[in-house]
Order: structure tokens, then sequence, then C-alpha cells
């Protein structure tokens, strides 16, 4: 067999392939593109039959929002997603480096409980949490969110870092004990500032999977700490069928999402595994 | 302070007792309290609520009714009654339906995705990022991208199809392809994940074995079925597994699209358990409900440690 009809065999196959990756890559992304242009529409143009793909973007469903009580939602979303997730890193990063260093008896307890709360559905959750909620007075407050998001955000932590410090290398501890510092000061100034990338790529996705959280929000919120999804959500049951609304407000919840997914891609399937598998 | 340790056998050295450059227990003590606040707090969020979640399975909570909160004179009434359930049952058989859909589709679908964007050409390898947008969106807005297309009024698909004079049925209020209607979506935001796995896989191959068969003169088709696809076998596992588990959760979707209907077609048993609770207000059924399901996912999650074990299949 000589070379020149393989390679221009492949090279026919490469661009055919590259031909179907863009026909697949416009189907997929369809659905968000045209939710993206429905938040420019005017509203008259949103109904239109046959459709017009032609229109004057408009930033009126933008201003309706803005004058709306949706700004507090999406600034709800945004406290209550940094604080579980400066909660989650505070406790958990100490506790991975330890994980990872030294050997615990019922470790592999542990590992099983952390993998049976990221199974469990979250309705599991959500109807103890509402009873207690009930009682302490935490329906519908930002704390309350805060608490609930833990319940998987402590464990993302604790098993991400872990394989991130497993990465670091212990001899580096172990130089910094030599050189009088303790197993605190080594982790604080060697193996911490080692695994920061691996801190910043836990947090956001702790902030990510927070800041995407439907159901626990519209269960134990109402009108004082509620979430941007579910404000998103009430446009479309309470409102009316403001589509305009409804697609610029979830064109403002999704922009921060994708913005920080590009970051962490990397880990994306590590994070969505935590628990599970280690990498 | 320790400066004196014998330096050349500790540094670098694995940990060996007895030339450790601190006494052991010090160190040890160190990590334990490291250790402690995150085991406390996890006892706190995810402990202290599964044992509330069991005690109020344990009674006919009614919140409509205070009293009932510390009733526990019929402590397996509620699961006697789930037996007898024709709703709970149908919510299983749902959910089987659901979770056999989106699980074969994603992974015949993911496998052909991932072994496409695995194509070697600059062109593929620039687009992979664009697959990955479905399955990073809020589950929300997901939800909403797919409730505009499954809404005639303002559905591109169905007015284009009418416009072709192919007109179709409202997909999400019809008995027979509101499930289907809701596979779909489901498939369009998890295949990207099953085809990240896949692409995983694909980088990790070795590629002594295809270059021989290719020099033995094997077909495409053969590669991949004799080589390719036996490599693939425990990637494919995993992510099926994992979208096993998670096709349980299904909520978002199904709460915009259909609210469990037309009837209760849609309704698999999590949303089940989420109508008795908060809609009825029976939370004491409710809690007996999802342990049966948070059962059901145990056993799922068990199974896949002794298939998956430790072993890192994925990264």
């Amino acid at each position: 067999m000589s070379r020149v009809p393989r390679s221009r065999r492949e090279r026919r196959q490469r661009r055919l392939a590259a031909a179907l990756v863009a026909l697949l890559a416009a189907v997929v992304l369809f659905p968000f593109l045209w939710l993206l242009q429905m938040s420019v529409k005017p509203t008259a143009d949103i109904t239109a039959f046959p459709f017009r793909w032609l229109f004057t973007p408009t930033a009126a469903h933008y201003r309706a929002l803005w004058e709306s009580q949706f700004p507090v939602s999406l600034w709800n979303s945004t406290v209550v997603s940094v604080a579980t997730t400066l909660v989650a890193l505070c406790v958990g990063v100490p506790a991975a480096f330890a994980l990872s260093r030294a050997r615990f008896r019922r470790e592999g307890a542990l590992a099983l409980w952390i993998l049976a709360t990221r199974m469990a559905p979250p309705i599991a959750f959500t109807l103890p949490y509402f009873l207690i909620y009930r009682h302490l007075g935490l329906l519908d407050t930002r704390l309350g969110l805060v608490v609930i998001y833990l319940t998987f955000n402590l464990s993302l932590v604790i098993w991400m870092m872990r394989s991130f410090f497993d990465a670091t290398p212990r001899s580096l501890d172990e130089a910094a004990w030599i050189d009088g510092a303790s197993v605190w000061q080594g982790f604080v100034r060697v193996t911490l500032p080692l695994a920061a990338p691996g801190i910043t790529a836990t947090a956001i996705l702790c902030f990510l999977f927070s800041w995407n959280d439907f159901f626990f929000a519209l269960i134990l919120t109402r009108t004082e700490a509620i979430t941007a999804p579910v404000a998103v959500v009430n446009f479309l049951n309470y409102e009316g069928w403001e589509w305009g609304k409804i697609a610029a407000g979830s064109t403002l919840v999704l922009l921060p999402v994708l913005a920080f997914s590009l970051l962490v891609r990397k880990y994306l399937v590590g994070g969505l595994t935590a628990g599970a598998v280690r990498g | 302070m320790d400066a004196l340790a014998p330096r050349p056998v500790a540094l670098g050295e694995p940990e060996v007792p007895g030339v450790a450059v601190r006494p052991v227990g010090r160190r040890d003590r160190t990590y334990a309290r490291c250790l402690l606040p995150a085991l406390v707090l996890l006892a706190v969020v995810t402990v202290a609520p599964t044992v509330y979640l069991i005690v109020t399975s344990l009674t006919p909570l009614d919140l409509t009714r205070p009293a009932t909160a510390l009733d526990f004179t019929q402590p397996l009434g509620n699961y006697a009654l789930l037996l007898h359930d024709h709703r709970f049952w149908n919510s299983v058989w749902v959910q089987a339906k659901l979770s056999a859909g989106t699980v074969a589709f994603q992974l015949v679908g993911g496998l052909a995705l991932g072994l496409l964007l695995g194509v070697r050409s600059r062109f593929v390898a620039a687009c992979r990022t664009l697959f990955l947008i479905p399955m990073v969106l809020p589950p929300i807005v997901v939800a909403i991208m797919w409730k505009v297309l499954y809404t005639p009024d303002i559905s591109p698909v169905h007015t284009a199809l009418l416009a072709l004079g192919l007109p179709i049925p409202a997909l999400i209020t019809h008995p027979d392809l509101a499930l289907p209607a809701i596979i779909v979506a489901d498939v369009w935001e998890w295949l990207p994940f099953t085809a990240l796995m896949v692409l995983a896989a694909l980088k990790m191959m070795p590629e002594e074995p295809l270059e021989a068969a290719r020099i033995d003169g094997a077909a495409g088709w053969q590669i991949l079925r004799h080589i390719v696809l036996p490599y693939l076998r425990p990637a494919l596992l995993v992510a099926g597994l994992f979208r096993l588990i998670d096709s349980v959760k299904a909520f978002p979707l199904i709460y915009i699209l259909t609210d469990g209907g037309p009837g209760t077609v849609t309704e698999v048993t999590n949303y089940y358990a989420f109508r008795q609770a908060f809609n009825f207000s029976y939370l004491g059924f409710s809690s007996a409900i999802t342990l049966a399901l948070v059962a059901a996912v145990f056993l799922l999650s068990w199974w896949f440690v002794r298939v998956v074990g430790t072993r890192g299949d994925v990264e």
C-alpha cells in the first residue's frame, strides 16, 4: 500500500468530519442562540407569524428587568454563591490536605458517605431542611441557602482538593519541616500556594453549582431571599407570558456561567464526577 | 528546633517510622485538627437532616395538622401505603422509561460525538468547547429554552414545520409525546458529558495497536469494533452509570415543561415526592417516597463502586 492514497483519503475524511462537526454545532447551539436573540427582540416580533429574521434589536426587556425586583434576586444569587463557596473552601481545603497526607481510620466510610450525598436526589435534603428551617425561622433567608448548598459544596471541595494535594510533592512539606516549620506552617506557606490553581478551579465549580441551583431555592425561598433562577421562573408562572423578559432574565443568569465555565473547562468532568472516581 | 534532624535521611524520603523529622504524634494531631471541622460540619449539614428524614417518614406528618408531627403510632404506615399506591408505581415506571431513554441515547450519541470530536483537525479541536455549552448552562435556562421550542405560538420549529406543510401537535401537552419531548431535551443537555468522557479516554489511547491494525490492512470499522470500542468500554460504563444515577434527579425540565403532566404521564418519582410534600403538604408520606428513592440510588451507587471501584478511569 502506498502512502499517497491513504493520506488523500484521510484528508477527505477529515474534511467530512469538519463539515459534520460544523453542522452539529449549529444544531446543538440553535436553542441557545434562539433564546439570546429573543432577549433583544421586540415583543411584537417574538409572537409574529411568520417569524421575522430581521428586527431592530431593543434593550426594552433588559430595562424592564432592571426596574423590577430582578436585580435583587441577582444580588441574592451572588451573595449566597460566594458565601457558600468561601465557607466550603475554608473548612474543606485543610480537611482535604489532611486526607491527602495522613491515613485515618474509617476513611472508606467517609468516602462512601460523600458519594452517597453526591448521589442522593435533592429532595432528600429539601424535606428535612424545609421542616427544620420552619422552626428556626430560616425559610426565605440567604443564610438558609448558604447552609443547604454546603451539602454538595463541602464534599466537592474535599474530593477535588484531595486529588490536587495528592499531586503536590510531599517532599516539599518535609523540606519545610526540616527548616523548622510546623505542619500547619508548611501547609500554608508551601503546599497551599502550589495548589492555588486547583483552589481556583474548585472555587469556580462551587460557585457555579450554587448559582445554577433551582430546586433548593424554589422550596426554601419565597420573596426576600429569592435567587435569579427562581425569579426567572416566576416570570413564567405568575406574570403572564412575557417571553422577552424571560429570555433577558435567562441570559443574565447564564452569562456568568458561560464565562466561568470556559475558565475551568479542563476540570469540568472531574467536578461533575467528584466523589465517585478519583482522577 | 528540629534543625539538627538528619537531613539526608528525611529529605524527599517517604515517611519511615523512627526517622521522621518531627514527633509523629504532634503531626497527626495537626492533621486531625484540619479534618475535624469538616467532619463536624458535614455531619451537621448532611447526617442530621438524613436522620430527620427517616424520623419524618415514620409519622403521618401533614402540615395542615401540626399534631401529626409526633404521631408514631403507626411507624410503617407510610410504607404500607406506598406499596399499594398506584401513583407511586406509575412514577417508578415513568422514571424507568425516562432513565432508559436518556441513558441509551446519551451513550450512543455521546460515543458518536466523542469519536467525531476526536478527529485530528484544528477546526474540530476549536469547535470542542462549543459542544460543552448545553451541559454547563443552568438547568433552569435549558428548561426555558426547550419551553420556547415546544410552545407552538413562539416556537421556530413549529413555525418552520407549519410553513413546510408538516404541522406537528404541541408535544408537551400530548399524552404520548410529552415524555419523549423531555427525553430529547435531556439528551441535548447531557450528551456533551458522555462525549467528553469518551474524548478523554480516546486521548489516553495508545497509538501502537491502531498503527499495527492499519498496517495489517484492517478497515476503519474493524478498528473501531475490535480495538477502539473495547478500549472505551470502561469510560462508557462510568458515563452511563453517572447519567443513570443523575436521571433519578430529573426535576427542572419536568417542572418547566410539563409539571408532571398531562395527568401523571411525566411524573417521575422525585417529582411525585415533591408534589406530595409541597402541593398536598403530606410531608410524612413524601419522606417515605424519598427514602425509597434514596435506597434505590444507594443500591445503584453500591453497584457503581463494585463495578468501577476506585480505578482512575476518568482524566
